[in-house]
């Protein structure tokens, strides 16, 4: 039997330490997908591990909050993990500490203090960077409403736990299509919040395809490597919410046993590959759009979101 | 804790996924840029009526409606497309004419008339025995957005698709509220239908003879 605690901590230990590989195995896909050899799959570790080792430089006139966000980052994305299905189908002790707009709200503050870092340097690219990518953000957030309403009126909570088990529980909960159409609408969501499509390349420097990226051009050593390990485990935790709430919520342990948890690990890493693989596919077969052509991407999402509502509310689709 | 609705089924889950994807054909047909993808759409679609209507023949046992799927299976997804592709290639025009807004007012356009279509039939309180009432609601929703096609497009292409799709939203709507509806009246439907084919390819091919496009925005004197 595993302690409830350490099965917790294992949530944001598994997080912690899967992120960068799962970057590393989607970079390589993408590079296959392309023709090329690609880096290995463990490139992200050992970036992780030479920014580490560098110096911290910081540029003149930027005050404490410039070095803390970076920090502040890391701990949303840890805490996220805490309120999300990643191990088990059980609730646990600290599960109960936020619902799904709680966890939303999480990953916002931990955006929120890059772009302030951002903003705090004077750096005009940095700054656009930060401004784009909240103008952007906020295009998503009506979407992600939407998505928290169909959870709402399926389960009669907000809790992602709910939903899991909600999908777990039958074969018409899966068929349903407000359930179908949420799915579509959060996927729609996680490729444009992870820089997938329709604007960012991801290996590029292509100014016009980096909305992310550039939030954190003047940050140097340990702190960008705690930015870059931080963008990798905001996606790997997308994934989650995405594999383990709506699409398969299949494969987590049961009960409080040594193998169920390790058994439940290796499933995660499983799942969250297959989604990365299936991403980075999608993410290569369709061409990038200009940047203005975002709404267009969103307004799909959002049309895919409010159909789900619609169908629920008159009719109980 | 108990679901607020409670999930209806798997026969009507997969109905209704169905008429969703019927719905969302509409949206796509709204937002493609090329002629030659929103009759690729329109086929689409069709097929997807006829295998709901083939989907509700199998689950409510009417058999009648087994040759209601394949006339339209026939007509909608084979002729129709195929005498519309034969006159795009004459023309020789790939590209759809712009529409009056951008794409993504478009689709918000098309959403909040979608939204009324749903709240307008969720107040006839219709209950029916072959679909579930969503279905109905996503018909009239599908007719209200191939409105929107019609009126936003600017070409006489994505007009007509509006039409034929127009007729597929309509008998979505047929199948929810009359399933075991006389068969001479779906055919006689059908054959509407080829009747707007025919007065529209004639439309385009006048239209294209005389101003060189296919756009309806020259189309402003009352006599040529």
């Amino acid at each position: 039997m595993v302690p409830e605690p350490l099965i917790q901590a294992l949530q944001m230990l598994t997080v912690l330490c899967a992120a960068p590989g799962i970057s590393g195995v989607i970079a390589r896909v993408e590079a296959r997908l392309q023709g090329r050899r690609g880096p290995r799959i463990l490139q992200p570790y050992y970036d992780l591990r030479k920014l580490f080792a560098k110096e911290t430089l910081v540029p003149h006139g930027t005050s404490w909050v410039f070095l803390a966000a970076p920090v502040g980052a890391m701990a949303c994305y840890l805490t996220v993990p805490m309120l999300i299905p990643v191990l088990t189908s059980f609730d646990l002790p600290l599960g109960d500490m936020g619902d799904i707009l709680g966890g939303g709200m999480i990953l916002g503050l931990a955006s929120f203090l890059v772009a302030v870092a951002a903003t705090e340097t004077g750096a005009p690219y940095a700054q656009l960077g930060a401004s784009r990518v909240k103008t952007f953000g906020a295009i998503t957030e009506p979407v992600m409403l939407f998505v928290f309403f169909t959870v709402a009126l399926v389960t009669g909570t907000d809790k992602p736990y709910a939903l899991a088990a909600t999908v777990r529980a039958s074969s018409e909960q899966i068929v349903r299509p407000a359930h179908l159409l949420a799915a579509a609408g959060l996927l729609l969501v996680i490729l444009y919040e992870t820089g997938r499509i329709p604007v960012e390349t991801h290996s590029g420097t292509n100014e016009f395809g980096m909305l992310e990226e550039v939030r954190v051009f003047e940050h140097s050593g340990p702190f960008l490597a705690l930015l870059r390990w931080g963008s990798t485990m905001k996606q790997l935790i997308l994934y989650i919410l995405f594999i383990n709430v709506f699409v398969a919520p299949w494969g987590l342990a049961g009960d409080r046993s040594l193998l169920a948890v390790a058994l439940a690990i290796l499933a995660l890493l499983g799942k969250s590959c297959v989604l990365g693989g299936v991403v980075a596919v999608i993410d290569n077969t369709f061409a990038k759009l200009r940047l203005f052509k975002i709404t267009e991407f969103v307004a799909a999402a959002f049309l895919l979101a409010v159909l789900a509502v619609c169908t629920l509310y008159f009719g109980g689709g | 804790m108990a679901p607020t609705v409670t999930p209806p089924g798997t026969y009507a889950g997969v109905a209704n996924v169905l008429a969703v994807l019927v719905l969302l054909s509409e949206f796509a047909m709204l937002r493609a840029a090329l002629l030659r993808a929103q009759m690729r759409l329109y086929a689409a679609q069709s097929l997807l009526v006829s295998v709901l209507a083939a989907v509700v023949a199998w689950g409510r046992d009417v058999p009648e409606l087994y040759v209601l799927a394949a006339l339209s299976l026939a007509l909608k997804v084979v002729v129709v497309p195929w005498v519309v592709m034969r006159q795009l290639r004459q023309t020789r025009t790939e590209i759809a004419g712009s529409g009056v807004l951008g794409v993504a007012s478009e689709v918000l356009v098309a959403v909040v008339v979608a939204v009324l279509a749903f709240f307008a039939t969720s107040r006839f309180h219709i209950a029916s025995p072959a679909l579930p009432t969503t279905a109905l609601g996503l018909a009239v929703a599908v007719i209200a957005v191939s409105f929107v096609l019609m009126i936003v497009r600017r070409d006489v292409v994505s007009q007509a698709v509006g039409f034929f799709s127009l007729e597929n939203g309509v008998s979505l709507a047929s199948l929810v509220v009359a399933a075991g509806l006389p068969l001479i009246l779906e055919v006689a439907f059908l054959f509407d239908l080829l009747v707007a084919v025919v007065v529209f390819g004639v439309l385009m091919r006048v239209h294209h003879r005389r101003a060189r496009s296919l756009s309806t925005e020259h189309l402003t004197k009352l006599r040529g």
